[in-house]
């Protein structure tokens, strides 16, 4: 049965959420001063999206004002993640999504690059373990 | 952030930054600040490299094991079972691959260390000396007595845990009483549901082995992280019961419409649990999305509440059925009765196949 036969509408998420809360707008003021802490002192800091009572307008709104960046990142890892630089240098969205498409959260980050990006130490070792093992392979199938 | 944890990860094909991603989404659903995310990685990453891992020890008892299936198979391979690994899982029945006289032993060595984390799912029966459920020649009551004694926190996972649930249900044949019933001298976090959402012990766990404490409780002793807003607090068809539209029967127009349920005894008003955000199956919905009505499965004695498809009598009242208020010729029956007439005559205007007295039945 094709699933448009089934006679139950699902409502759309966000139902009458195309209101704006008002509650964006602070945000961005509080945006500004964790640049100027990052800026002065280098600390890096996150707010989480969904802790805070926000309609999915004002994240809209939020994310016309903040605008795109030249830097989008996408991160594969049970679920698709993103995670974009805004038009301010240093300030980035990040959502994260589970396999099925639906966000798990959501975070504006203030850093030079997300944590999450950089590559860890250990598992830096891990790749050149691995490329050592080819170069190996490589040498070994010229001497034959 | 290094350890035991991370490599036993990876054996499983799950990277770093998949723990690292879980972790930032576990501390959002905590209310916890974003930097707790990064905390709980790196404890629960490094927890073993230490000294030794935080024993674990989880004694099923009176239950139907649908709390462990809701654990173990949310989605795979399941971080949430695998958080497991981080702690030494010294004894649970259904996952360890010890059987007999070793899994006793093994119970007998985790128990001798104390200090460790005690997980108990299902009831304690009472009745003929707990004869009704036994370990091992022991009853429930004996071996709960002896386990909590050397621990250092429980969890009740699940309601019949929490609350004594379905075998607690009158006229409760076996006597069955919850585990803060028996153990009056432990902190015990009760994670009721039926079954409890997976993330949610998780969350308890992760929040243990990061911050050596429990999560604050509410007054059933849940998580308040957790269990701090009712289903109707967070659903999305909350609008049309604020504007009164109500489903008066599952196949009418309003049910087609995905209006509020609450006249066809959604429980949601009166149920603090976290599936109107969390959902359920990895997020993909829950039982208000898929045109039912809450239970009420996390909150005391849902299964003896009257019944689950009779509205409740006022949102405030907890529980309280709309049919006990009119048996009792309550005044404050007003809204209900109405609701219930409603019912009746959309029941007849409509058509006949179910009625909600052939689901009552
Ligand atoms: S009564 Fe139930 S269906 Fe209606 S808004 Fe509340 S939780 Fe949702
Ligand atoms: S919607 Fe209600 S009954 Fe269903 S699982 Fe959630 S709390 Fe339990």
């Amino acid at each position: 049965m094709p699933l448009d036969a089934i006679p139950i509408l699902a409502v759309p998420q966000g139902l009458h959420s195309d209101e704006r809360s008002g509650n964006a707008p602070a945000l961005l003021r509080e945006i500004a001063e964790m640049l100027r802490r990052f800026l002065a002192n280098g600390e890096t800091s996150a707010i989480d999206l969904h802790a805070l009572p926000l309609t999915p307008a004002d994240l809209e709104w939020l994310r016309e004002q903040l605008g795109g960046g030249e830097i989008a990142i996408t991160l594969n890892a049970e679920g698709e993640s993103s995670l974009n630089e805004t038009a301010c240098p240093g300030v980035w969205w990040v959502t994260h999504r589970n396999p099925n498409g639906a966000v798990d959260s959501e975070f504006i980050e203030v850093a030079d690059v997300p944590d999450l990006v950089k590559a860890h130490h250990e598992d830096v070792v891990i790749g050149l373990d691995h490329l050592e093992l080819l170069i190996s392979d490589l040498s070994k199938q010229r001497a034959f | 952030m290094q350890g035991p944890l991370i490599e036993i990860l990876a054996r499983q094909g799950i990277t770093r930054r998949t723990f690292m991603k879980y972790c930032a989404t576990l501390a959002s659903l905590m209310a916890l600040p974003p930097s707790a995310g990064r905390a709980m990685a790196e404890a629960m990453a490094a927890a073993g490299v230490a000294t030794k891992r935080p024993s674990v020890i989880w004694l099923p008892f009176q239950e139907c094991t649908g709390c462990t299936e809701s654990i173990t198979r949310s989605h795979s391979p399941t971080l949430e079972s695998l958080i497991f690994d981080v702690v030494s899982l010294d004894y649970q029945e259904t996952l360890m691959a010890a059987a007999g006289h070793q899994a006793e032993e093994a119970l007998h060595n985790a128990m001798k260390a104390g200090g460790y984390l005690l997980i108990v799912d299902g009831s304690i029966p009472l009745g003929l000396d707990g004869a009704y459920s036994c370990i091992a020649g022991r009853s429930n009551l004996e071996l709960l007595k002896e386990a909590a004694s050397g621990a250092a926190a429980i969890v009740a996972m699940g309601s019949c845990a929490a609350f004594g649930g379905l075998p607690h249900a009158k006229p409760n044949p076996t006597g069955a009483v919850s585990v803060s019933d028996v153990v009056k001298d432990k902190p015990i976090v009760n994670i009721p549901g039926c079954p409890p959402i997976p993330v949610v012990i998780t969350g308890v766990l992760a929040h243990f082995l990061t911050f050596g404490s429990l999560p604050e409780l509410d007054k059933h002793g849940r998580p308040k992280a957790f269990y701090g807003e009712t289903i109707h607090d967070r659903c999305y068809r909350r609008p049309f019961y604020d504007q009164g539209k109500f489903a008066k029967t599952f196949d009418d127009e309003g049910a087609r419409n995905g209006w509020c349920l609450f006249e066809l005894g959604c429980k949601g008003p009166v149920t603090y649990n976290a599936c109107a955000t969390v959902k359920w199956n990895g997020g993909t919905s829950w039982p208000v999305e898929s045109g039912h009505g809450c239970l009420g499965c996390s909150e005391p004695d849902f299964w003896d509440a009257g019944g689950f498809y009779k509205a409740l009598s006022t949102p405030a009242n907890p529980l309280k059925m709309a049919s006990a208020a009119v048996a009792a010729g309550a005044v404050a029956g007003v809204a209900v009765s109405f609701a219930n007439r409603g019912k009746k005559r959309a029941a007849a205007s409509a058509h006949e196949t179910t009625t909600l007295a052939d689901l009552e039945k």
